[in-house]
C-alpha cells in the first residue's frame, strides 16, 4: 500500500513541478503535447492522474506524521484546477468559461470537505479558530483579515468595473443547418439523394465499400494503404480521380486548410473564423459528402447568419471550379484524412 | 584571416580572434584544418539508409510531399506554380539550412532522431517546417520514424546530381554545441551595428533590415527572383526551427550561408565573436512589445499573438501627424495580420505584406490612424492608372489571378518583379450603420453588402486619400467627394523598407444620425477591417492582402463612478465583518440573535 502510495505522490509531485515549470517557462510548455482531437481525454486523463498523486502525497505526509489540514487541502485543490486551466489548456478557455469551471470545481471541493460530519468540522475548524482569535498567532491573522479583505474585494471591484478593451466573444455555430437542396452551375442538386459521381469502383457504381478500402491509414502520419497509390502509373477510377481532387486541392485549398489538410495553411494565421481542420474527428468526418458539397460550392458567403456569412474567407467554389472538380477534392479530402463520408442511413 | 584549430578547445575557442591567432603561432593539429573556417570541425559522412527504410519512406513522400514536389523531386508538384517561393527542387541537393559549410550537402543521418541535435538538418526541417513557406512543421502529424524514411527516400532517390554517401562530399560541420554565445550587451550589439555595414550585410537587407536593399535583382539558383529576409519578422526567417527569437539560429544561417540563394557564408572573413555580434545586432532588431520582450508566438501558427481589439486612446487638442511625438509613443500598438484575398477572382495567392502595425488615437472631432507596415519596395504606378479609382473590377485591365498549371515559366516565382507596378495603397472599412446591426452581425469583410454598406477609406501612393461607400464585393465604390475634404492625410512616408501612414477621419459626418458615414461612439465596438496593396506586387482592385475582422474602440476616460462604487462596497464589507464577529461572539457567550 505505502509503495503504491509512495508512486502516486512521486506522480504528484513529478506533475506539479511540471506544471509549475511550464507556467514560468522553464520547462517548454509543448514538453507534454496536448494532440488535436484527443485533447479532452487528455485533459481529463490529466487531472485524474493529479487526483491519484495527491491522494498519494496526502497519505504519504500523513504516515510521516504531517498531516497537511483538510482546509488547505481543499483550497489549494481549488487553486490547482484553475491553474492547470488557465496554464496548461491551449488555445485558452475565455475567464467566462474559467468561471463556470471554477463555480462548479467549488462546489465539488466544497461537497468533498462537508461529506460527513467530521470531515465538516475538521474543514470549519482553522476558520472558527480565525474567528475567536483565542492565540496571538490567530489574532494577528484575524486583524490581518480583518484589514485586507475589504481592500482586496474593493480593488477586485475598481478593476473589474475600469472600462476594458477586452475582445468580445462571440459564438459561431461551425455546421449550420444545410438547405435542402442547393443550384450549382445551373443544376439542382438534392442534398439527400446527391451522391459523389468519382466515387465509383472499378465497373463505375457508386460504391462506398470499395473506396472506403483504399482510403489512407487511420495511424499516425496517415499513410495511403500500401499498393493504393494514387500516383501510380497504373493508378485507374477511384484512385485517378483522387489524384486530380489532389491536385486541384494544392492549387487552390492548401493556402488555407493546410498540407495535411489540419486547417494551417499559408494564410490561415491571419483569418478568423480560422480554416476547418479536415483531420480533426469533428469536421468532414461528422458530415455527409452532400453537406460538404454546399459548403464548397457556396463558401462563406453562403452560409446561414449563425454561421458568420460576413467575416467568413473561404471562396464560394463554384466561381472558380467546376462542379466536377468540386466533388473530386472532396473525395481527395476524405482520401487524405482516411474518413468516411457519413451515410444518410 | 585567423582560423581555429580543429584540436582548439571549445572552452579557449572562445576567446575568438585573439586566442585563435596565438593558436595558430602555436602550431599543431591536421594540416587540413588549417583551411576549416572558425567554428567548424571535419565531419564524417553519414551511413547510407537501409533499402527498406528507403521503400517505406516512399509510401510517406507520395501520400504528403509529391503534391508540392513533384514525382522527380523536382519542386514542380501540382501546388508549385502557384508558390513563392517555389518548393524545393531536390534533385540538385540544395538545401537552405544546414550545420555544414557553403555549397556542402546538409547533415542528414537516419540513426539520428533527437530534435534540434544540430546532427540532422534535414530532420529538423521537415519537423519545423520553413516558417515565411508553404513548407509546414510536420512534427505531430509524421513520426520521428516516419520523418527519418521519408527522408532516406528524398536524399537517396531524389536528389540526384549528388550522393550524400559520395566519397567526394565532405562536411565541415559548424560545432554548436561547443561554441559560447556571446552575450548580446550593448557593446555586442554596438559591435554589431558596425559589422552589419562593414560586412555589406545592407547592401542586400537594407540600411535598417527590413529586406529592402537591392531588391529586384536577386535570383536563386533555378533563375526565381528572391527576397533578403526581413530582420524585423524573425518569425518568417526560413531557419527560425519555430523559436524565432533564439539567436543560435541567427548565428547558424549567418555562418553557413543559404545554399542555393546569394546569400553566402560569412564564416571565412569574420571571426566567430563578430559572427555572435552580428546575430545579436540582428535579433535585437525583431519586433519585440513596449517592454523589449519578444512577442508572444502563438505555437498553433507559429506567427505573432493576435488581439483582435484595435483601442483609441483619448487626447486633448490637436493629434500630432509625428510618429515620434510623446502622445504617439505611450500608447501601444496592435499587430494586424494580413492574409492574401484569395475568395474571389483575381486571387491573391502570394501577398507580400502579412501584417502590419496599427496604433490609434482620438480627440473631440477626429479619430486618427497610425498604420505602419514593411515593404521592400516603395511602388507608385507610372502616369495615370487605366481604371478609375472607383473601379474595383480591374481583370480587364491585366490584373489577373495566376493560373494553376503553368510550369516554370510562367509561375507565380517567375512573375515575382515582372509585374506591371501599381499603387501601394492602404485602406480600412467600417460598417456604416454599425448601430443598428447588433454583434455579431457585420456587413461582409469584402466591401460591405448591399442591405448593409461599409465606410471605406482608402490612401494609394500617388498621395490620395479617398472615401468610397461599398455595397458588395464586385461593385463599384461609390465616391464621396464631400467627406474627402474632412478626412485628412496627416503623413505618408516609405523610408527603409517601411511604410508610415497617418489618416485622420470626423468621427461623424456633417449631421449627427450615421445614415452616410460610420459615427464614432465612444466606448462602443466597431468592427474594422484593414486591405493593403503593393504595387510592385501587381496588386490592385480585390489582389491584395486582407485582413480578418477587428474591432476599433473609442477607449472612454475612466467615469468618477469606477473610483466611488469600490469604496461603498469595501465600506460595506467592513461592516459585514462587523457584524459577523459579533454574532459569533455571542453565539459563544450562548446568546442567540
Amino acid at each position: 500500500m505505502k509503495a503504491l502510495m509512495s508512486v502516486g505522490a512521486l506522480i504528484g509531485v513529478v506533475g506539479l513541478l511540471m506544471l509549475i515549470g511550464m507556467i514560468f517557462g522553464v520547462i517548454p510548455s509543448n514538453t507534454v503535447r496536448l494532440v488535436e482531437g484527443y485533447m479532452p481525454m487528455q485533459v481529463l486523463s490529466e487531472l485524474a492522474i493529479f487526483v491519484a498523486g495527491f491522494a498519494g502525497l496526502s497519505y504519504l505526509l500523513n504516515s510521516m506524521g504531517v498531516a497537511f489540514p483538510r482546509f488547505w487541502q481543499g483550497i489549494l485543490f481549488w487553486v490547482f484546477i484553475q491553474t492547470y486551466l488557465k496554464f496548461r489548456i491551449y488555445p485558452p478557455i475565455p475567464f467566462s468559461v474559467r468561471a463556470m469551471y471554477g463555480t462548479v470545481s467549488f462546489v465539488a471541493v466544497f461537497m468533498w470537505v462537508s461529506a460527513n460530519e467530521e470531515d465538516w468540522k475538521k474543514f470549519r475548524q482553522p476558520i472558527l479558530n480565525v474567528l475567536d482569535a483565542n492565540t496571538g498567532f490567530h489574532k494577528a491573522l484575524r486583524t490581518m483579515y480583518l484589514i485586507l479583505l475589504p481592500l482586496l474585494i474593493g480593488g477586485f471591484s475598481f478593476l473589474s468595473m475600469k472600462p476594458s478593451v477586452d475582445e468580445p466573444i462571440e459564438l459561431r455555430t461551425v455546421h449550420p443547418a444545410p438547405p435542402a437542396s442547393t443550384k450549382v452551375h445551373g443544376k439542382t442538386y438534392t442534398l439527400q439523394t446527391s451522391q459523389n459521381p468519382y466515387r465509383v469502383n472499378p465497373e463505375g457504381k457508386y460504391d462506398q465499400e470499395y473506396s472506403n478500402k483504399l482510403i489512407v491509414e487511420q495511424s499516425m502520419g496517415r499513410l495511403m494503404a500500401p499498393n493504393a497509390n494514387p500516383w501510380d502509373d497504373k493508378a485507374q477510377g477511384y484512385l485517378k480521380y483522387v489524384r486530380e481532387g489532389g491536385e486541384i486541392f494544392f492549387q487552390n485549398c492548401h493556402f488555407c486548410h493546410g498540407d495535411n489538410l489540419n486547417g494551417r495553411g499559408l494564410h490561415a494565421f491571419a483569418f478568423n473564423p480560422i480554416p476547418a481542420n479536415f483531420t480533426d474527428p469533428g469536421t468532414i468526418a461528422q458530415l455527409q459528402e452532400t453537406f460538404i458539397f454546399w459548403r464548397v460550392a457556396k463558401g462563406g458567403i453562403g452560409l446561414p447568419t449563425e454561421g458568420f456569412p460576413w467575416a467568413s474567407v473561404m471562396p464560394p467554389w463554384e466561381q472558380h471550379l467546376t462542379t466536377d472538380e468540386i466533388w473530386k477534392v472532396i473525395l481527395f479530402e476524405y482520401w487524405h484524412t482516411g474518413y468516411y463520408p457519413r451515410t444518410w442511413d | 584571416m585567423s582560423k581555429f584549430r580543429s584540436n582548439v578547445k571549445p572552452t579557449l575557442a572562445i576567446g575568438a580572434a585573439l586566442g585563435a591567432v596565438l593558436f595558430t603561432t602555436i602550431g599543431g593539429g591536421p594540416v587540413f584544418a588549417e583551411e576549416l573556417p572558425a567554428g567548424f570541425k571535419a565531419g564524417e559522412l553519414a551511413p547510407a539508409p537501409p533499402a527498406d527504410m528507403i521503400e517505406a519512406g516512399k509510401r510517406v513522400y507520395f501520400t504528403k510531399c509529391v503534391w508540392c514536389h513533384g514525382v522527380d523531386g523536382a519542386g514542380d508538384g501540382p501546388g508549385a506554380d502557384r508558390l513563392w517561393p517555389r518548393p524545393r527542387n531536390f534533385n540538385q541537393g540544395t538545401f537552405k539550412i544546414r550545420h555544414t559549410a557553403s555549397g556542402e550537402l546538409p547533415l542528414f543521418n537516419y540513426n539520428e532522431r533527437a530534435p534540434d541535435s544540430g546532427k540532422n538538418d534535414l530532420f529538423d526541417t521537415v519537423t519545423h517546417g520553413l516558417p515565411g513557406s508553404a513548407m509546414p512543421p510536420w512534427e505531430g502529424i509524421l513520426s520521428e520514424e516516419q520523418r527519418v524514411q521519408v527522408l532516406s527516400f528524398v536524399t537517396t532517390q531524389l536528389v540526384k546530381d549528388r550522393k550524400f554517401t559520395d566519397k567526394q562530399e565532405s562536411q565541415t560541420i559548424l560545432q554548436m554545441g561547443s561554441i559560447k554565445p556571446v552575450e548580446a550587451n550593448e557593446e555586442s550589439l554596438k559591435k554589431g551595428a558596425t559589422l552589419i555595414v562593414d560586412k555589406k550585410c545592407i547592401e542586400c537587407h537594407g540600411v535598417e533590415g527590413r529586406g529592402d536593399g537591392n531588391a529586384f535583382n536577386l535570383k536563386d539558383d533555378w533563375g526565381f527572383s528572391i527576397q533578403p529576409a526581413n530582420w524585423h519578422k524573425c518569425w518568417n526567417f526560413r531557419g527560425s526551427r519555430q523559436d524565432p527569437y533564439n539567436v543560435r539560429n541567427i548565428f547558424r544561417t549567418f555562418s553557413t550561408g543559404v545554399n542555393g540563394t546569394p546569400m553566402p557564408s560569412f564564416a571565412d572573413n569574420t571571426t566567430v565573436e563578430e559572427r555572435w555580434d552580428i546575430a545579436n545586432f540582428v535579433n535585437s532588431l525583431c519586433e519585440r512589445d513596449g517592454d523589449g520582450k519578444p512577442l508572444g508566438i502563438d505555437p498553433q501558427t507559429d506567427k505573432p499573438k493576435i488581439n483582435f481589439v484595435v483601442p483609441s486612446a483619448p487626447i486633448e487638442g490637436e493629434i500630432s501627424n509625428d510618429p515620434e511625438n510623446e502622445m504617439w509613443k505611450k500608447i501601444g500598438r496592435r499587430y494586424i495580420a494580413m492574409g492574401g484575398q484569395i475568395t474571389h477572382k483575381p486571387r491573391n495567392f502570394v501577398n507580400r505584406i502579412d501584417d502590419i502595425w496599427v496604433k490609434s488615437l482620438y480627440n473631440e472631432k477626429n479619430v486618427v490612424y497610425l498604420i505602419q507596415w514593411d515593404d521592400r519596395t516603395k511602388s507608385v504606378a507610372e502616369g495615370k492608372l487605366p481604371w478609375a479609382p472607383t473601379q474595383v473590377n480591374v481583370e480587364n485591365f491585366g490584373v489577373k489571378e495566376q493560373a494553376p498549371k503553368t510550369g516554370e515559366e510562367g509561375s507565380i516565382a517567375s512573375a515575382q518583379n515582372n509585374y506591371a507596378v501599381y499603387n501601394d495603397g492602404i485602406a480600412f472599412q467600417f460598417p456604416i450603420k454599425w448601430q443598428e446591426i447588433p454583434a455579431p452581425f457585420k456587413p461582409r469583410y469584402l466591401w460591405g453588402d448591399a442591405k448593409f454598406n461599409a465606410d471605406i477609406l482608402k490612401w494609394e501612393a500617388d498621395g490620395s486619400l479617398r472615401s468610397f461607400k461599398g455595397t458588395g464585393w464586385d461593385q463599384d465604390f461609390e465616391e464621396r467627394d464631400d467627406f474627402e475634404e474632412k478626412a485628412k492625410l496627416l503623413k505618408a512616408e516609405w523610408k527603409n523598407g517601411q511604410w508610415t501612414v497617418m489618416i485622420s477621419r470626423p468621427l461623424k459626418g456633417d449631421k449627427d444620425d450615421y445614415d452616410e458615414y460610420t459615427r464614432f461612439d465612444v466606448g462602443k465596438y466597431i468592427p474594422m477591417v484593414f486591405f493593403a496593396w503593393d504595387g510592385h506586387n501587381g496588386d490592385a482592385g480585390r489582389k491584395m492582402a486582407v485582413s480578418a475582422f477587428y474591432y476599433t474602440i473609442l477607449q472612454p476616460p475612466i467615469p468618477q463612478e469606477v473610483y466611488i462604487y469600490p469604496a461603498v462596497i469595501a465600506v460595506g464589507v467592513v461592516l459585514l465583518e462587523g457584524w459577523m464577529l459579533t454574532r459569533r461572539a455571542n453565539k459563544k457567550k450562548g446568546k442567540v440573535l
